[in-house]
């Protein structure tokens, strides 16, 4: 899970305000060598980590390799053409989607369970909570290499649902099973990352609110629609947003388990842009791949921010 | 009087929270007391205790350590030296840079500085995977493949950790840096001296959101640094499950040790990460 994308959480306030610009006393003038200074940094690892990439990526997808010695040539829209002409492509943008629609919805209501439940007082909350944070914390790899042995067809998972008198399950050998497999896999982890953001923000309604709602005898079902709902709509929003980002991108479990199969069922884009670059050695035509899912990351995230902006 | 908000209203209730709280833990937890418990097993226990069923699923029939040696004896022991190495260059790095950065954009006046401010932020918006592919690509241009510096770089430059310390050192009073300015302080010095250590807490909320980036990186570190002498543990232990004959003790311990130093630093700060989680949400 890349953490880069969380800051759209926070931004709708934040952006908008601009710091001490208000009650500027005269002798704080000249501060834009200063301010220059302290940012420069940041400001060239923006350049190099994401503008270059990014630039590099756009011109690649228009240039073809005639041999790995001479210059790539201008290729016009070809690799696009290639790309969705191709239905393997169209396949895989088929399956993104289809693994989208199923785990963050998914996700974001077990979530919200989560963090409902984690929000009440009890006995070792502390331990509770430290049990479902730490599958956020370990390596990506780690939840996917433990999952993959317990997914096993004669694994432990099989192992008890045989003691129950379930027959066992071909899990990621199945090309039924594995991108539903795929997606307990990563809820395991992700479930926990945004149940930490919807705790924040139910800690963050305002307690009077509650008050308002006992006095008009209100019940917790009825409380829970009509008012922690409707309060909890900005960071829903984010973690909504977030995580739709962060699936788009998932690619540990794929490339370590399945490597796009069993016939091609949990092909994701992430790994299909790595394999078309890096196995099948077509770098142009994963550049044209790479530009489409970032045409599709900035689609997202402009939509995430006319909603925020709409809330203010 | 119990607000309607909350579920556990009754003493029953409560107990039924309880319960249902305690049942969600231990279904998150089971895979890793799984993982912990057979990572002390002996190469024939691993499979006879988990399949078929039996009571040892959990507990393992004899105790050892030898996954442990035989793991860090090999490549993954450098692997997971190298894990520390990195990760530790790019928290502290990275915490200097942006805290710099968030500082400026904080406290110093100047004009452009919201739209500084958005452009940061958008621009790390863009996942950092999703462009890793030609990065890498430019990298290898640059001869910083199979290098530290390699693994590094992209580890340091987070815009959440920007974004969140920038938040914190707005809540900073300005008048602290108006009175230091008067006093003649540099902007260097009331960066250092005055707002860096009141910020603690942002310092270990923001130190986090880096330290996972850089632990959990997958993708980059199998881009850039596949060579063994910079392999880093997160490839290595993939490593040690595709090959010729998979070692699954070694496996399980592997999984235990990049487990361990979350978890560590989790116990250490987790009053502070859950806190200053719960800052950025809502101050923004």
């Amino acid at each position: 899970m890349g953490s880069t994308q969380v800051i759209t959480a926070t931004t709708n306030r934040g952006a908008g305000v601009m710091p001490a610009s208000r009650r500027r006393p005269p002798r704080l003038r000249g501060s834009w060598l200063a301010a220059l200074l302290f940012i420069a940094p940041t400001l060239v690892l923006l350049f190099v980590l994401r503008v270059i990439p990014t630039i590099e990526g756009i011109i690649s997808s228009f240039q073809k390799s005639v041999s790995a010695l001479a210059p790539p040539s201008w290729a016009g829209l070809n690799n696009y053409v290639a790309l969705f002409e191709n239905g393997d492509f169209l396949k895989v943008l088929g399956i993104t989607g289809i693994f989208i629609v199923l785990i963050v919805p998914f996700q974001i209501v077990v979530a919200i369970f989560v963090a409902l439940l984690l929000n009440e007082t009890f006995r070792g909350r502390g331990i509770v909570r430290a049990f479902i944070f730490l599958p956020v914390a370990a390596p990506a790899a780690v939840a996917t290499v433990i999952w993959g042995i317990a997914f096993q067809p004669q694994g432990p998972i099989n192992a008890v649902l045989e003691s129950v008198g379930i027959p066992g399950q071909p899990f990621l050998t199945s090309p039924s099973q594995a991108l539903i497999s795929i997606i307990i896999l990563m809820s395991w982890i992700g479930i926990g990352y945004w149940t930490l953001f919807l705790i924040a923000g139910l800690q963050d309604i305002p307690g009077e609110l509650y008050e308002a709602a006992a006095l008009d005898g209100a019940g917790w079902w009825r409380c829970f629609w009509s008012v922690t709902l409707p309060n909890l709509r900005r960071t829903l929003a984010f973690v909504i947003v977030a995580d739709t980002v962060s699936s788009l991108i998932a690619f540990v479990p794929v490339a370590i388990l399945t490597r796009g199969g069993p016939a091609g069922s949990t092909r994701l884009i992430m790994f299909d842009v790595y394999n078309n670059t890096f196995v099948l050695g077509d770098v142009h035509l994963g550049s044209a791949e790479v530009t489409v899912l970032i045409a599709i990351l900035v689609t997202i995230t402009a939509i995430q921010f006319r909603l925020l902006g709409k809330e203010k | 009087m119990a607000l309607p908000n909350r579920i556990g209203s009754t003493r029953p209730r409560r107990a039924i929270v309880a319960v249902a709280a305690w049942i969600s833990g231990i279904l998150f937890a089971l895979p890793l007391l799984w993982m912990l418990s057979s990572s002390f097993r002996e190469s024939g226990d691993i499979f006879t205790s988990q399949y078929p069923f039996s009571p040892f699923i959990l507990w393992p029939r004899t105790f050892s350590f030898d996954n442990y040696l035989t793991v860090l004896n090999g490549p993954f022991g450098l692997a997971a030296f190298n894990s520390i190495f990195v990760t530790a260059v790019s928290v502290l790095v990275g915490l200097l840079l942006s805290s710099m950065a968030a500082f400026a954009l904080a406290k110093i006046p100047f004009r452009g500085a919201g739209v500084l401010f958005v452009i940061i932020v958008l621009s790390f918006l863009v996942p950092f995977d999703a462009i890793a592919v030609p990065l890498a690509n430019q990298f290898r241009d640059w001869g910083l493949t199979n290098s530290y510096a390699g693994l590094i770089i992209p580890g340091i430059a987070n815009g959440l950790a920007v974004f969140a310390l920038r938040q914190f050192f707005l809540g900073i009073p300005s008048e602290l840096a108006e009175a230091a300015r008067v006093d003649g302080l540099s902007w260097w010095g009331i960066f250092w001296k005055i707002y860096l250590p009141l910020s603690r807490p942002a310092l270990i909320g923001a130190g986090f959101t880096l330290f996972l980036f850089q632990w959990g990186a997958y993708l980059w570190p199998l881009l850039v640094g596949t060579n063994s002498s910079v392999m880093l543990g997160p490839i290595a232990l993939t490593t040690l499950a595709t090959a010729q004959k998979v070692d699954f003790g070694g496996i399980f311990a592997g999984a235990v040790i990049l487990s361990l130093v979350p978890l560590i630093l989790l116990l250490i700060f987790q009053r502070h990460f859950t806190a200053s989680i719960a800052a950025t949400g809502s101050k923004g």
